[in-house]
């Protein structure tokens, strides 16, 4: 259906139209935020940065949901505990929608519980595949790592629900002085997670690649550009507030990240269509090609990412 | 569609016309070049399998003028392969042959297909490298002869075929020197592997998922494999990389005709004492094509009957065979098997039927009473295929059958492929029966040594512990029954004591050339496809470069 050239141009084509897209909503946004930090004050860069950081922990919230509740279908949901994902993800998603909407600073106890909750099961996923691996002949093996229980999988409900739990700690903060949260200020804090979500992510991402071979090109973006903008976003965080260049370079990087989340379902919708049968047979392939709903984590993570860079050059209007 | 519709293809020959079936479209075609009859092509092949489709392949790329001929149909996977045991018994080579000796051989289903591609249509698609010092067997492990092939030689073509082919390979083999990575990741393992993985847990081996030729991703028209696992009976996806569907296609993007329903029968030679043409029948006549030279690759059954039936007042004995080596040295695998019961629910069929491995007898000699080595590989027969060997091995029938049938689903096996030792005295003959084209069948005589049943042995022994260790019931071994074919016109560095050179080239016929599994000296403990077309890879560099140099 596609010889290797094909995906070859089909990868660069896209990658160039990636660029040229974040390069745009770079343009676009720019003199935008400028504004809002002067017209609308404090409390509004916390809330405009807890309302992004609730659409990122929205989106993960929906990839996870999506997926647990494919793969974990396709398992038969031989085990009760299962559909623990698929309750609290779409919990997650839900309260995530609503904090999106909710013009109100201070923090709500149940969207902080609810968030609370999605870590913890998170980590219990975490810990629940791991056991299964162990029990698995071959161990930590790469059959194991590839087929078995995905070890990186749960995580992302642990990302959806810290998102979401930083985005309240920023509700909660509306006085006159940089608000931290563990203990940094919170865009070094806010950064400095998203820069480790699109490091984990793209882990995810590249153990998934190589075993389907990196037989299309294009699955080479998704593990060099997330890691890119963690660096760049790490860097940042470390270099304060002087260096415009890295900034701008970093929230480009974080943009493409973005946009290429979205695109990535689009090429694994490419990879359905390669199977036997294709989208005709979509009920078999959608389980057994490459998951749908995956790739809008990264968007969820830049966000988190962009949402630091608007917290950062908060934290240098006020440096003194 | 109708029964006769899936037989189609074996009515009328479909490549012509300037034509032939594209086998990644339920009914489409692709274009072919035709050579005339009566001009000399450089190369005319008999048997598209995995000698013949990978030389054509590589010849034709390399601009000679191919043509190839194979005795089956020309097939469409996705259209023509029912997910049917009893049906798609269409891919195998069933014609009558006398088999004799102390364990006369079943052939058909199990060791040589009839199609274009020959037996990779239907091949379980293990993709094995020799161990290196098998290639030298004789002078390092004290069994068997010398190939004069050296092992690095043949790694370096074994890649070249693994790209080919796409393997899905483990990241990591435990065994042997270092290998490239495969192009493709390995598959999931079904639970029939993992049983074989616990199994070698419990014995203390290493084990892994196997190489296979079925795709672990899409590749160009190819998808995936679906894990339905009707293999061995033809793949109707395509995630199989056969020879139908890789190297020939190539063939004929390079310029090879391919003429299928085609069955030679008789090399003609000149009064030069080379050869000239074939002799082949195909649409109710003969007709005879005219080639500087003739490439034999139709198995080790018909490559020795060939030969044999070509004889002539200048080779009374039959063509290349001034050694008397020509039918002689068969070789096979020895294919048995351990089986049992299990709790857990397993499900076989789900999947390449041999998802998982161990080559440990292959590589450690320690505490061995016999030469040569065995893999094994975990199992998967289909319904019918089970019920055979039920019906074949314990003579189970009506009630007992029935009973036996209801415990599939948790059944569990471990099957070696075992390395037999060439004897001269297994061989291919010709018997005075005649076949529909009126030439002499095949009379194959095969009788295991000594060694081959001590190593079966051993085998069975320890597949019975692996068995055990994961607490199977109802434990019970199946000693008949073997896999493969090889030798019967043998390579070496000798014209006394070989059939063909390291080339493949006859050494009583100087265009005359032998390229399939006919030309192994020794059997080795794995499936022989990926060495076969590995020394179809050489063969045409080696032809290559002859031609450079004038040498042809
Ligand atoms: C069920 C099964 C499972 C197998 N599984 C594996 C496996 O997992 N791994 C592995 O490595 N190997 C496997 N094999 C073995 C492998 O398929 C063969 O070893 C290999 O295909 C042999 O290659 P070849 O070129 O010598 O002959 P073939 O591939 O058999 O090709 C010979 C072709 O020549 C044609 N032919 C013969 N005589 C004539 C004539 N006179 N005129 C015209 N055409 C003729 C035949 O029709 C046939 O198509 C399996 C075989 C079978 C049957
Ligand atoms: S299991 Fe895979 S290789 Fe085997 S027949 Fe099905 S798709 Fe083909």
């Amino acid at each position: 259906m596609f010889s290797r050239t094909q995906l070859r141009a089909l990868a660069a084509g896209v990658t160039t139209l990636l660029s040229l897209a974040s390069l745009l909503w770079q343009r676009h946004e720019r003199p935008g935020r400028g504004r809002l930090l002067h017209t609308h004050g404090r409390e509004h860069v916390m809330l405009d940065a807890a309302h992004t950081l609730n659409r990122g922990a929205g989106l993960l919230a929906f990839s996870v949901a999506a997926d647990s509740a494919m793969e974990h279908y396709r398992g038969d949901f031989q085990n009760r505990a299962m559909y623990t994902p698929l309750v609290t993800s779409v919990l997650s998603l839900v309260i995530s929608g609503q904090g999106q909407q909710d013009p109100r600073a201070g923090n709500n106890p149940l969207r902080n519980a609810v968030y609370v909750g999605t870590i913890g099961t998170g980590l219990a996923g975490t810990a629940f595949h791991l056991y299964n691996i162990g029990k698995r002949p071959g161990r930590l093996s790469w059959s194991n790592l590839f087929y078995a229980a995905p070890v990186g999988a749960p995580s992302a409900l642990v990302l959806s629900g810290v998102l979401g739990y930083f985005s309240e700690r920023l509700r909660g903060e509306t006085q006159d002085f940089i608000p931290r949260i563990f203990g940094l200020p919170v865009g070094q804090s806010v950064g400095l997670m998203a820069a480790a979500g699109l490091l984990g992510t793209a882990l995810e991402a590249g153990l998934l690649h190589f075993r389907g071979a990196f037989q299309n090109p294009a699955m080479y973006i998704p593990v060099s550009a997330p890691p890119l903008a963690a660096g760049l976003l790490v860097a940042t965080v470390a270099a304060g507030p002087a260096y415009g260049r890295l900034r701008w370079l970093s929230r480009l990087v974080l943009r493409f990240t973005a946009v290429m989340g979205l695109a990535g379902a689009g090429f694994h919708a490419l990879g359905i269509a390669r199977n036997h049968g294709g989208w005709r047979n979509w009920r078999q392939n959608l389980q057994a090609g490459p998951p749908l709903p995956a790739p809008p984590s990264f968007t969820g993570l830049a966000f988190a990412g962009l949402a630091a860079h608007t917290l950062l050059e908060d934290g240098r209007e006020l440096a003194p | 569609m109708s029964a006769e519709l899936y037989l189609e293809a074996l009515e009328t020959p479909r490549a012509r016309g300037g034509r032939a079936p594209d086998v990644f479209s339920p009914t489409g075609w692709v274009p072919m070049r035709e050579y005339p009859l009566d001009e000399p092509v450089d190369f005319a092949i008999v048997g598209t399998g995995a000698g013949g489709g990978t030389l054509a392949a590589k010849l034709a790329e390399a601009g000679f003028s191919v043509v190839a001929f194979d005795a089956g149909a020309w097939w469409r996977p996705l259209s023509e392969f029912a997910s049917d045991e009893e049906h798609q018994q269409k891919l195998f080579w069933t014609d009558e042959r006398v088999c004799s000796g102390d364990n006369p051989l079943v052939l058909g289903t199990n060791n040589s297909g009839k199609a274009v591609g020959g037996s990779t249509v239907h091949y379980a698609m293990v993709s094995l490298r020799f161990r290196p010092e098998w290639f030298r067997s004789r002078s390092l492990l004290g069994y068997g002869v010398d190939w004069p092939i050296d092992w690095q030689d043949m790694w370096h073509y074994y890649r070249e075929v693994e790209q080919v082919l796409g393997i899905s390979g483990p990241v990591r083999y435990p065994w042997g020197p270092k290998r490239p990575r495969y192009p493709y990741r390995q598959h999931e393992l079904n639970a029939s592997a993992l049983a074989l993985a616990r199994a070698c847990e419990a014995q203390g081996i290493d084990w892994t998922s196997t190489p296979l030729a079925t795709l672990s991703a899409p590749r160009d028209q190819a998808p995936p494999c679906v894990y339905r696992g009707f293999c061995v009976t033809g793949c109707s996806t395509n995630a199989k990389q056969s020879v139908l569907n890789t190297w020939l296609p190539r063939a004929l993007k390079g310029g090879a005709e391919v003429r299928d329903l085609a069955m030679v029968g008789r090399i003609e030679t000149g009064p030069d004492g080379l050869a000239s043409g074939v002799h082949y029948h195909r649409d109710g006549s003969w007709h005879f094509q005219r080639a500087r030279h003739v490439v034999v690759a139709g198995y080790a059954i018909e490559t020795p009957r060939l030969l044999l039936n070509s004889a002539c007042p200048r080779y009374p004995d039959g063509l290349a065979n001034s050694s008397g080596l020509v039918g002689k040295n068969l070789m096979v695998h020895s294919n048995q098997a351990a089986w049992g019961l299990v709790d857990d629910e397993i499900r076989w069929y789900k999947g390449p039927p041999s998802l998982a491995i161990s080559e440990h007898w292959n590589y450690c000699d320690d505490n061995k009473d016999f030469f040569g080595g065995y893999a094994f590989m975990s199992q998967g027969p289909l319904p019918a295929a089970w019920a055979e060997t039920q019906v074949g091995n314990r003579g189970l029938w009506g009630q007992a059958l029935v009973d036996e049938m209801e415990k599939y689903n948790h059944q569990v096996g471990l099957k070696i492929v075992g390395e037999t030792l060439p004897q001269e005295r297994n061989r291919v003959s010709l018997a005075d029966e005649r076949d529909a084209y009126g030439l002499p069948i095949a009379r194959v005589s095969y009788s295991f040594c000594d060694n081959d049943l001590r190593l079966i042995n051993h085998a069975m022994r320890f597949l019975r512990g692996g068995l055990e260790g994961i607490d199977a019931r109802e434990i019970w071994s199946e000693t008949e029954g073997t896999a493969h074919l090889m030798g019967t016109a043998r390579m070496g560095d000798d014209p006394r004591t070989s059939v063909v050179n390291a080339d493949c080239r006859s050494w009583d016929i100087r265009n005359l050339w032998i390229c399939d599994g006919s030309v192994f000296p020794t059997s080795g403990g794995v499936n022989p496809s990926l060495t076969i077309q590995a020394i179809a890879c050489r063969t045409a560099d080696r032809i290559g470069d002859m031609a450079r140099r004038g040498e042809l």
